[in-house]
């Protein structure tokens, strides 16, 4: 019996896109354990119910700091006394590297404390160097997966999206406000799309926080949309989510958690990329979904800085011609500041075509994932005309060739 | 000065003062006090490394003043990262003039305790006004150059024992032939040592150490092949022989008993190990021992007169040495001069130490934690009433895997950190 141990220690949409990385470590004779905070345990139980779960307190959920130390000490001792072949430690973050510390240093990938010093996996550390380079960018659920070097094919991830006949979904917004839609640009795209399904039912989703939105935008709307729409928002448990966006045709959002659970589902997501989200990090995986991505020079922004434009970022949404491009989907109709994107697979794993707009970065982008696909073993599959030495100049270091890496372990099985 | 300090201490790439700064280390822990050690012995290795390269001198010289550099670097990195209430460098610890001059801009304090012979090592005087406070183990005319140099807060502090290493052992007798002599000298081959004890030769006579090559008269007497000896085997020798010769080194062969002024470490050591010596006189010897606490020579003639007297005296040479030892033990040992230095400290910089803010973490705990965290206390070797943080420092100090409890220490730590 092989056991792994994954620690995912962030949120709703992080742990959905662990899926890759769990899906290619499970099979016969190996048992996949999953570390994560304790709210995301009764989601995870339905959607990778074939792993041991360990829910931990990571989250913020009481100003009771011992209560955290007692709660979380059970766990950790368990989670000690088990003897994991690999331990995928997946979150930038100082409770990852703390939490390492129950390991041999020399089992645990991504970030770990070795005698108390913090160390960065090399692959983490060379994906840390392209991040500073976020026009190319790499699915999220493709990186935490290339741990390992053969990891299951993308096909396998997610189904290919097809509507499942209950109407349609809209997120009011993602833990970042200023990544989604305000509500008056939101409303005739919701229309739009809403006589585009055939005038079907809509139901609206997201957490108490988002009631007042929803409130906003069906208060604006015409009535017999109103009359088809459900507001669902602070309504849901994990479970009735999961079952409510498991019927739905599409799914309108921003980068969201939903939009994984979407994608994971097998629901066709329409989304809204600005601000700092970008389609080529953390856009829906799989086939069959369509993202319409922000471009302008500022962008992708960072969350934590003030916007110095005015978020105009906004604005190509907020305009006719895009009502017009949402609803034909037609390339003649792209807009300056936008692109509609569409998902693909490759054998690297999840990317975008763009089908409106013309795409600045989609030759760099693909001689990008050649390197990456090169570096990982794969450089065979992807078409040998796009590769650029320039990346391996940019991103290697020399103490990569210089020093045993890590990264370069070969899979264990 | 009740306070429980943060403290680095930062040892030299090699040298005699390495032994002594374990020996602080050791000292300051059992004072309760936090103690972070850089060890830069562990790059002395690679430093070392450059000069097998065969390039020219100046090409070496970069390369190597680059990698000084570097270590000192590391050293402010490690400072950033423990924030420490005072550094303490021990003599040829990697400080450079750069990360002096920032951490006193940074407002954290250093001291350096220079155990070295400041006529003969002169670099001092470039850094000692870098440093808060320096320590040194002589006084005039070396505290008003130290002062016309720019350095206020000169203490005299000497060097001691650490009496649960330097210490009386039962030997068996196969130790005792091993390491045992009638008369044996501890120490480096240097230029009057070797003079002098040409003199010796007539006694059942060992010499241990290293530095002694080419001297064909000696090499019948020298142990170990000329090895080094270790700390652990000075105890036994110092334990192991009778009479132990105390020669301090002198390069001028001419002049075999230097008169000098400072008192070497192996005066209290063998002192602690209940063992007899002859010292040779020193200017600054009467402040640490009486005269019927230690038996002392000035020249040739006198050492040679008093091996043969306390070798056949051996009620007196014991009576000498009890006493020598309850005098390192009351007022000699690393415990009391760190003691020493962290007052001096108090007294010279204005607000220090700082004041120490940290609850005593066993206090506030629920009483399902209490017994497991008092035992992990106890097993860190640290006070009872430590603070969270002091605690959560000491968990991570430690190597290899951590337990369920070390573990959510450091990780309630961190959740503390982000979310309070």
């Amino acid at each position: 019996m092989q056991r792994y141990l994954i620690v995912q220690l962030a949120r709703f949409g992080d742990l959905v896109q662990t899926k890759r990385l769990l899906r290619s470590l499970a099979g016969p004779k190996r048992e996949v354990h999953l570390c994560l905070d304790r709210s995301m345990v009764p989601l995870a139980r339905i959607l990778f119910p074939e792993v041991i779960l360990h829910g931990i307190i990571a989250h913020r959920s009481h100003g009771n700091a011992w209560k955290t130390l007692l709660e979380n000490r059970p766990i950790f001792d368990l989670l000690a006394e088990t003897t994991f072949d690999t331990v995928y430690n997946l979150n930038f973050s100082p409770l990852n590297f703390r939490l390492s510390s129950l390991f041999d240093p020399e089992i645990v990938r991504g970030y770990k404390s070795k005698n108390g010093q913090d160390l960065i996996d090399s692959w983490a550390a060379l994906a840390m160097r392209w991040s500073k380079d976020r026009r190319i960018g790499l699915n999220l659920i493709d990186f935490w997966s290339g741990y390992i070097p053969r990891p299951c094919a993308p096909e396998r991830v997610n189904p290919v999206a097809v509507p499942r006949g209950n109407g349609i979904g809209v997120v009011m917004a993602g833990r970042e406000s200023r990544r989604s839609l305000p509500v008056p640009v939101l409303g005739p795209i919701l229309r739009t799309a809403w006589m585009k399904n055939g005038r079907n039912r809509v139901v609206l989703l997201g957490t108490t926080g988002e009631s007042a939105a929803a409130r906003a935008l069906i208060k604006d709307m015409p009535p017999d949309l109103r009359e088809k729409t459900v507001d669902l928002t602070g309504k849901t448990d994990w479970s009735a989510l999961v079952e409510e966006v498991s019927g739905l045709d599409s799914l309108l959002t921003p980068d969201t958690g939903i939009m994984h659970l979407a994608a994971h589902l097998g629901v066709p997501v329409i989304a809204f990329f600005l601000s700092s989200a970008w389609c080529h990090e953390t856009g829906p995986y799989g086939l069959g979904h369509t993202v319409y991505q922000a471009i302008l020079p500022c962008l992708p922004c960072l969350e934590h800085q003030a916007c110095p434009h005015d978020l105009q970022c906004q604005s190509p949404f907020s305009t006719p011609k895009f009502l017009r491009l949402f609803s034909t989907e037609k390339a003649s109709h792209a807009l300056p500041g936008l692109l509609g994107m569409r998902s693909r697979l490759d054998p690297l794993g999840g990317t975008y075509s763009c089908f409106a707009g013309d795409d600045p970065d989609a030759p760099r982008r693909a001689a990008f994932r050649h390197f990456v696909a090169d570096h990982q073993g794969a450089k065979g599959e992807l078409p040998s005309k796009q590769e650029d030495a320039s990346f391996a100049q940019t991103f290697y270091r020399e103490r990569d060739w210089l020093l045993p890496s890590a990264q370069k372990q070969t899979f264990p099985f | 000065m009740n306070n429980r300090l943060k403290i680095l201490i930062v040892l030299p790439m090699y040298g005699g003062s390495l032994p002594v700064g374990e020996f602080c280390v050791t000292a300051l822990r059992q004072q309760g006090h936090l103690v972070e050690v850089f060890r830069a012995d562990a790059f002395y290795s690679a430093y070392q490394s450059f000069e097998d390269l065969r390039i020219t001198a100046d090409r070496l010289d970069y390369l190597q003043n680059s990698f000084v550099q570097l270590i000192s670097q590391s050293v402010l990195a490690k400072v950033e990262t423990f924030e420490p209430d005072l550094v303490l460098a021990l003599a040829q610890a990697p400080m450079t003039r750069q990360v002096l001059r920032r951490l006193r801009k940074d407002g954290v304090t250093t001291a350096m305790w220079f155990v070295e012979d400041y006529r003969l090592f002169t670099y001092w005087k470039t850094f000692a006004p870098l440093y808060d406070i320096f320590a040194v183990i002589q006084q005039e005319p070396f505290f008003t150059e130290l002062h016309r140099a720019g350095q206020p807060n000169a203490l005299y502090l000497p060097l001691a024992a650490q009496p649960d290493f330097h210490r009386p052992l039962d030997l068996s007798p196969v130790e005792q032939r091993k390491w045992g002599a009638d008369v044996a000298f501890m120490g480096a081959g240097y230029p009057n040592r070797r003079m002098a004890f040409r003199e010796l030769l007539h006694f059942d006579f060992k010499i241990w150490g290293s530095d002694w090559e080419g001297d064909h008269i000696l090499a019948p007497y020298l142990q170990l092949n000329g090895a080094r000896v270790t700390s652990e085997q000075c105890v036994h020798i110092f334990n192991a022989t009778k009479v132990n010769i105390n020669l301090h080194s002198g390069i001028d062969a001419n002049q075999l008993v230097s008169q000098g002024d400072f008192v070497n470490p192996r005066t209290y050591e063998v002192a602690a190990c209940k063992g007899f010596q002859l010292v040779d006189k020193r200017g600054l010897l009467p402040q640490a021992f009486a005269e019927d606490e230690l038996a002392t020579f000035e020249s040739m003639a006198e050492l040679k007169e008093k091996i043969a007297y306390y070798l056949h005296n051996p009620t007196e040479r014991n009576a000498m040495a009890h006493r020598g030892y309850a005098r390192v033990l009351a007022e000699h040992t690393y415990v009391h001069r760190m003691r020493t230095l962290l007052q001096f400290t108090t007294e010279r910089i204005p607000g220090w130490p700082p004041s120490n803010e940290s609850q005593d973490v066993c206090r506030e705990l629920p009483p399902e934690l209490a017994h497991d965290v008092s035992a992990l206390v106890r097993r860190l070797n640290l006070p009872a009433d430590v603070g969270f943080d002091d605690l959560v420092w000491a968990v991570r100090q430690q190597n290899g895997r951590l337990t369920g409890l070390e573990t959510a220490l450091l990780f309630l730590d961190e959740w503390k950190k982000m979310y309070n």
